[in-house]
């Protein structure tokens, strides 16, 4: 695509995407990171992963204020402003992300007998798939891509698979052993988080989507 | 070859029909067979960097090219079925019907009465002195500028702000009860008050005349038309709803000229 005239434009964008990354970057390491920590009971990684929650809420903050300041100094148009408005409500998204793996961190230290949970071999892998959306959507986002976006969509009925699967497990496990039912609630919540991460990075695909073509994406897909 | 998008429909209630319009300065071309329809249930906003062509076309609408000796149209233009540019064509008549509105304000060096009852008299609408007035009054009404100037109307024109001025031609245009009004850059010489009283006019007066205004404020067009076309390089390229052309155009030329990438 070609440059604007006005250069310091040019820069406001190539910021407003290096910050929308940025952002993506720090809620994938803690979607991973958390699930870790929950795996293995490892306290401090859990607390480490809910302090750095704080700097993906701050940098949604300086989105805002960037996107704000383009809005009323560039009066942007057409795929710029596409792309300043989506960029508004990805990282609204995102921070919503970076909020689902902070709340998977608090609960490592709520689990007891971790080995006698089966969904605790099941959590990583959706774990997995749910932080591979929000990869891929951002590697879409970033190389303007609606096909990729579109293939994150398609992946979140693996996700939701994985819940159901998982769901049902739990609450077997309940029903046999209700001496651990409040270990078991807990990890519902768990598969719940990466559930709503799953939908989360949809809704970040389809603005993707909006951003690179001005449509949304077909409803077959959603 | 214009793209025109699909939510476009030929419309029966188009007031001018304009098809396949070239303009010629001398060899050069500067309008490449362009058509168009403009109607009163929508403005129309004519877009493009300096040099597209849209000045020159709009000034077809009402024959202003024929006073540049070198120029020659061709195509047709049609106002309520008849061809304007048919030699047979009354241009002073034409003028009555079609006005236009100019960049600069260019009242003339007499009264504010004058400046309104001026044409009315020239093309005989009004017989008695009680009639001129009813015309000058509800010129200016319409033009929104009746509040600012009626225990003065004999002050002279050109004393007025640029901005009433402004307003002051186009009561001036539509006291001839025109069909059509033409609008060359209307605003850009006004202030940014100014400039929403015009936009505002426009506003107003669209619905009862079938308005064309050309523009380099993409936010002016984006806000006062509903209908944009783009123009590059004398022809027309993208045709389309504002909001259509303004969110999601489907040209690239159109959209490295509306998002500043143009050039």
């Amino acid at each position: 695509m070609a440059d604007h005239t006005v250069k310091a434009f040019d820069e406001d964008i190539t910021r407003l995407r290096g910050l929308i990354a940025e952002m993506g970057g720090l809620a994938e390491v803690a979607i991973a990171e958390a699930l870790d920590a929950m795996v293995r009971g490892d306290e401090e990684l859990g607390d480490s992963v809910v302090a750095r929650d704080k700097k993906i809420d701050a940098l949604e903050t300086e989105v805002d204020k960037l996107a704000v300041r383009i809005i009323a100094l560039r009066a942007p148009m057409a795929d710029d402003l596409r792309e300043v408005i989506a960029a508004l409500k990805i990282a609204g998204v995102i921070e919503r992300i970076g909020d689902y793996s902070k709340n998977i961190a608090k609960r490592v230290g709520m689990i007891e007998g971790r080995d006698r949970f089966e969904p605790l071999t099941l959590l990583p892998a959706m774990g997995e798939l749910a932080s591979e959306m929000v990869h891929d959507v951002l590697t879409a986002y970033a190389a303007r891509d609606p096909s990729l976006a579109r293939e994150v969509i398609s992946t979140d009925a693996k996700v939701d698979a994985f819940y159901n699967s998982i769901f049902r497990n739990l609450v077997s496990h309940m029903v046999e052993n209700p001496a651990t039912i409040s270990s078991a609630a807990q990890l519902l919540f768990v598969a719940r988080n990466l559930e709503r991460i799953g939908d989360h990075a949809t809704n970040v695909a389809e603005m993707v989507h909006f951003a690179a073509t001005g449509t949304y994406p077909p409803e077959e897909d959603r | 070859m214009t793209r025109i998008h699909d939510s476009i429909k030929d419309d029966a209630t188009a007031k001018m029909k304009a098809r396949d319009v070239s303009v010629y300065y001398g060899a050069k071309k500067a309008i490449d067979e362009v058509s168009i329809d403009i109607s009163p249930d929508y403005v129309t906003a004519f877009i493009g960097p300096s040099g597209c062509g849209k000045s020159t076309y709009l000034r077809c609408f009402n024959r202003m090219n024929d006073t540049i000796p070198v120029a020659r149209v061709t195509g047709t233009i049609e106002l309520e079925g008849e061809n304007i540019l048919d030699d047979t064509m009354d241009v002073v008549q034409l003028r009555a019907r079609v006005g236009m509105v100019f960049q600069k304000p260019n009242p003339f060096p007499k009264s504010i009465y004058e400046n309104i009852a001026y044409g009315p008299k020239i093309h005989g609408l009004a017989e008695k002195k009680a009639d001129l007035d009813a015309i000058v009054e509800k010129s200016l009404t319409r033009a929104g500028l009746w509040d600012e100037v009626k225990d003065r109307l004999d002050d002279s024109g050109t004393a007025l702000s640029g901005g009433q001025q402004q307003r002051l031609c186009i009561a001036r245009a539509i006291a001839v009860d025109p069909e059509v009004i033409l609008m060359d850059e209307p605003a850009s010489a006004l202030d940014p008050i100014a400039t929403a009283k015009i936009e505002e006019l426009i506003d107003e007066l669209s619905g009862r005349y079938a308005i064309v205004i050309v523009t380099h404020s993409m936010q002016q067009a984006a806000r006062v038309s509903q209908r944009t076309a783009f123009f590059h390089l004398g022809k027309m390229v993208e045709y389309g709803p504002t909001s259509d052309i303004f969110q999601n155009p489907i040209e690239e030329r159109t959209r490295d000229y509306i998002t500043g990438r143009y050039g």
